[in-house]
């Protein structure tokens, strides 16, 4: 249950994100049994037990050490082993509250892929709501399966292995929110129609990464009869923090002034000049300053939102 | 479970009134022809004015679901109307060419309009009026006609929308009117404090709200009434005014504890003085229940906290991040989510560089969330002209757990740095000095150090091998 309720104390056959760097994270299941070995040391399951999760571990010869991280449906996008595209967070977090998801909500995702974005939805509906999602390959279907079992969330995900362009999703008049990261997610838009409770207000997401698809899902959606079509593209930019000395025109005059000094000294073979070419010297004042990392993600997919409306009595 | 059994459980599992439906006695963003918002507590038998756009009987709208748009006729009566998405526009041959910006095209005069109003005439009516007595009107191309027919709509028209509260349309409605009231904060930036905070069902969150309770409101509908949500806040009361926008119920209602910055420290507690009750007359009984139950709230809502243990802290402050950090931290479980919001980036730099120092902080980063709306029309897609321009900062990181017990590895250059300078590094993490320290000590050499300070195994090698260039 660890995807669902915090612990405190890691414990046997608990889910833990060994932390290594932010690059470098890895889902352990914790074995007493096991040890996990990587370039920074020997690193003993049985040592992790009874420790408080976050705990900065060293490794077993004090060569280095890992922070033993709780599993957070963000970590696992990090480590989930990508067996497709995954969703990133700017996007995950908005569709989320543009869906108005909360707990209790019925929700339908297709397709499952990963399973990384299931995690998130499943985190905001616990735990009276119900994710229905649904995968056409099959073995990504079992593997996510598998995941979500491990993961305390079966009771909360239902995945079927379907194709759900051609065969629909098999259920009807049940889902408050839909979300729809396919090829051609206008083919599904018919079936998504029908499988949102019908007496309510319902909300709807495409992801897709292409304009020519916005365009034609934005197409069906209308003439499915959804209003308030909008499409939004949302990203993250980091801003790395550093400091930086500030010189002024004095220092730089004071640069050359001990180059010439060095040169001079070479010439002269004058050590007595060392004391006064050295005073020159100071340390500039520091600023903290921000910088953008020079390659940084430009586009995810565009997210396009609808608004299904109830059924009135005479339709 | 088969998904066909499953569905038979949802259907005849009964659910908790989850907003859909328009009610008595709650509010309701109500979105007008001009495209503004009006906020309306609703109460039956009563007469709901729209200004200019007329005036309803709320039981016409009473019971019904959100999503649909309303026409007034016969003075208060509401009508369901289509609502559509967009129209398909066709181009034809027609262009600006011909078109000049002249008001005696259109024939009907303002006097006549508003005696086309008093004879009852309703708002889709007129618009079709005012297009007749446009002499321009076939000149002019597809689009342009859309547009027009769109600009009387916003001015003529008696449709109206009730606007289902959420995060999102509460949010908007704040955001449009006086976004300094929420301290800037877009929605993207609220979504994603939701998510990197990891608010869901059963947890403790610790939040740090100036933001009218914006934030406050999207941790409790987050927590669904399973968890708890302790507001620390700004003046003596809490002015989490947004909070009642979202009909919670009263479950939802009851997750929300809140306490004064006073409140917070231990040293400032003022003990009771309990009394006889039955010595004391009915007016005084009164005021000393009103006194006792107010002082027994915050009496339980102070061991609550102190308690610690909670398991995220959101901080959406117009105070030193670093003076809450320190006031707050020691509540924070291990592994657990610190996220703080700011509209102005300089203010969390300063903050950056504390957790830096601090070993209790993993991998703290400032991330800035960008959003862009585009218009999707046939032949017509586009980025919107103009748009919001920043949604303010995160700083985010981890709580970490430093066991001083156990052998860490100390790189060389921290070793030397501890004898030279004699400087704790075990002291606690709200080193107040630390930071001036830094400023003073730093020169170009050190620059590279202290911003990886304790910062990973990989990045440390880094380091070493940088210093040993320096050398």
């Amino acid at each position: 249950m660890s995807f669902l309720r915090y612990k405190t104390l890691i414990e046997e056959g608990d889910l833990v994100i060994a932390y290594l760097s932010r690059e470098n994270m890895t889902p352990l299941i914790v074995d007493s049994q096991k040890t996990y070995n990587n370039k920074f040391g020997t690193f003993k399951h049985k040592d992790m037990i009874g420790k408080e999760y976050g705990t900065k571990m060293p490794s077993h010869n004090g060569r280095g050490f890992m922070y033993l991280l709780h599993s957070t449906p963000e970590l696992w996008t990090h480590v989930v082993p990508h067996r497709t595209q995954i969703l990133y967070v700017a996007d995950i977090s908005y569709i989320i509250t543009y869906l108005d998801l909360k707990p209790g909500s019925v929700v339908l995702e297709s397709g499952t892929g990963s399973g990384s974005f299931s995690h998130s939805l499943a985190r905001t509906i616990a735990p009276n709501g119900h994710l229905y999602t649904f995968e056409f390959h099959e073995e990504r279907a079992k593997a996510v399966k598998k995941d979500f079992e491990e993961h305390g969330l079966s009771d909360l995900i239902t995945v079927e292995c379907r194709d759900v362009c051609k065969d629909g999703f098999g259920i009807t008049g049940i889902v408050h929110a839909v979300f729809l990261d396919l090829p051609a997610p206008w083919e599904a838009i018919p079936a998504a129609k029908g499988a949102f409770k019908q007496n309510r207000i319902g909300k709807i997401c495409c992801f897709s990464p292409c304009i020519e698809q916005v365009q034609r899902t934005c197409a069906s959606l209308n003439e499915n009869g959804f209003v308030e079509i909008k499409m939004y593209e949302c990203l993250m930019r980091e801003h790395d923090v550093k400091t930086i000395p500030i010189y002024t025109v004095a220092d730089a005059i004071n640069k050359i002034k001990i180059q010439q000094d060095k040169k001079r000294k070479r010439k002269d073979q004058n050590e007595q000049d060392d004391a006064n070419s050295s005073k020159f010297k100071q340390d500039p004042p520091n600023l903290y300053v921000t910088k953008t990392p020079n390659e940084a993600k430009g586009h995810t997919s565009y997210l396009t939102f609808a608004t299904f409306l109830p059924v009135l009595d005479d339709e | 479970m088969s998904i066909e059994t499953l569905v038979k459980c949802e259907e005849n599992q009964v659910f908790e009134q989850d907003g859909s439906l328009i009610l008595d006695n709650q509010y309701v963003f109500i979105q007008l022809p001009s495209g503004n918002i009006k906020v309306v507590k609703l109460q039956k038998d009563t007469n709901v004015s729209l200004g200019k756009f007329g005036t309803f009987h709320s039981n016409g709208i009473i019971g019904r679901p959100f999503g649909h748009s309303y026409e007034i006729y016969d003075r208060d009566q509401v009508k369901v109307i289509k609502n559509v998405a967009f129209y398909e526009v066709d181009e034809t041959d027609a262009n600006n060419k011909e078109i000049l910006d002249d008001p005696s095209k259109q024939k009907l005069s303002y006097q006549e309009i508003e005696k086309l109003k008093k004879q009852g005439l309703e708002g889709q009516d007129i618009i079709k009026k005012m297009v007749e007595s446009h002499s321009a009107f076939d000149q002019k191309t597809e689009y342009s006609k859309a547009k027009y027919i769109k600009r009387k709509e916003a001015k003529f028209s008696r449709v109206f929308t009730p606007v289902k509260p959420t995060l999102y349309s509460v949010w908007e409605y704040f955001f449009s009117k006086n976004p300094g009231k929420i301290r800037d904060m877009r929605i993207d930036t609220l979504s994603q404090i939701l998510s990197l905070a990891n608010v869901r069902a059963y947890t403790k969150m610790l939040v740090v709200d100036d933001t009218q309770g914006l934030v406050v409101t999207g941790v409790m509908e987050r927590l669904g009434g399973y968890g708890i949500v302790l507001g620390i806040h700004d003046s003596e009361n809490h002015n989490y005014d947004i909070v009642r926008y979202m009909n919670f119920s009263k479950k939802i209602h009851d997750s929300l504890m809140t306490l004064s910055w006073q409140q917070v420290f231990k040293e400032m507690q003022v003990p009771f003085n309990y009394q006889d009750e039955s010595t004391l007359s009915e007016k005084d009984l009164k005021y000393y229940l009103r006194r006792k139950t107010d002082y027994e709230r915050i009496r339980d809502t102070r061991e609550i906290l102190w308690k610690g243990e909670f398991d995220g802290l959101i901080v959406a402050s117009q105070y030193q991040p670093e003076s809450i950090l320190e006031s707050l931290m020691p509540y924070l479980s291990g592994s657990r989510p610190i996220i703080i919001y700011h509209i102005n980036k300089e203010v969390l730099i300063n903050a950056c560089v504390h957790m830096r120092i601090s070993k209790k902080f993993l991998n703290p980063q400032i991330t800035e969330s960008w959003l862009r709306q585009y218009q999707v029309l046939p032949g017509r897609t586009h980025p919107s002209m103009s748009t919001s321009g920043g949604g303010g900062y995160l700083l985010h990181a981890t709580h970490v757990i430093i066991n001083d017990s156990l052998p860490t590895p100390i790189p060389s250059y921290m070793k030397q740095k501890d004898t030279l300078e004699g400087a704790d590094k075990s002291s606690e993490y709200h080193n107040n000095n630390a930071i001036n320290e830094t400023n003073e000590k730093i020169n170009l050499e050190q620059n590279v150090i202290s911003e990886n300070y304790l910062m990973n195994n990989e990045e440390l090698q880094e380091v070493d091998n940088k210093k040993a260039r320096l050398d």
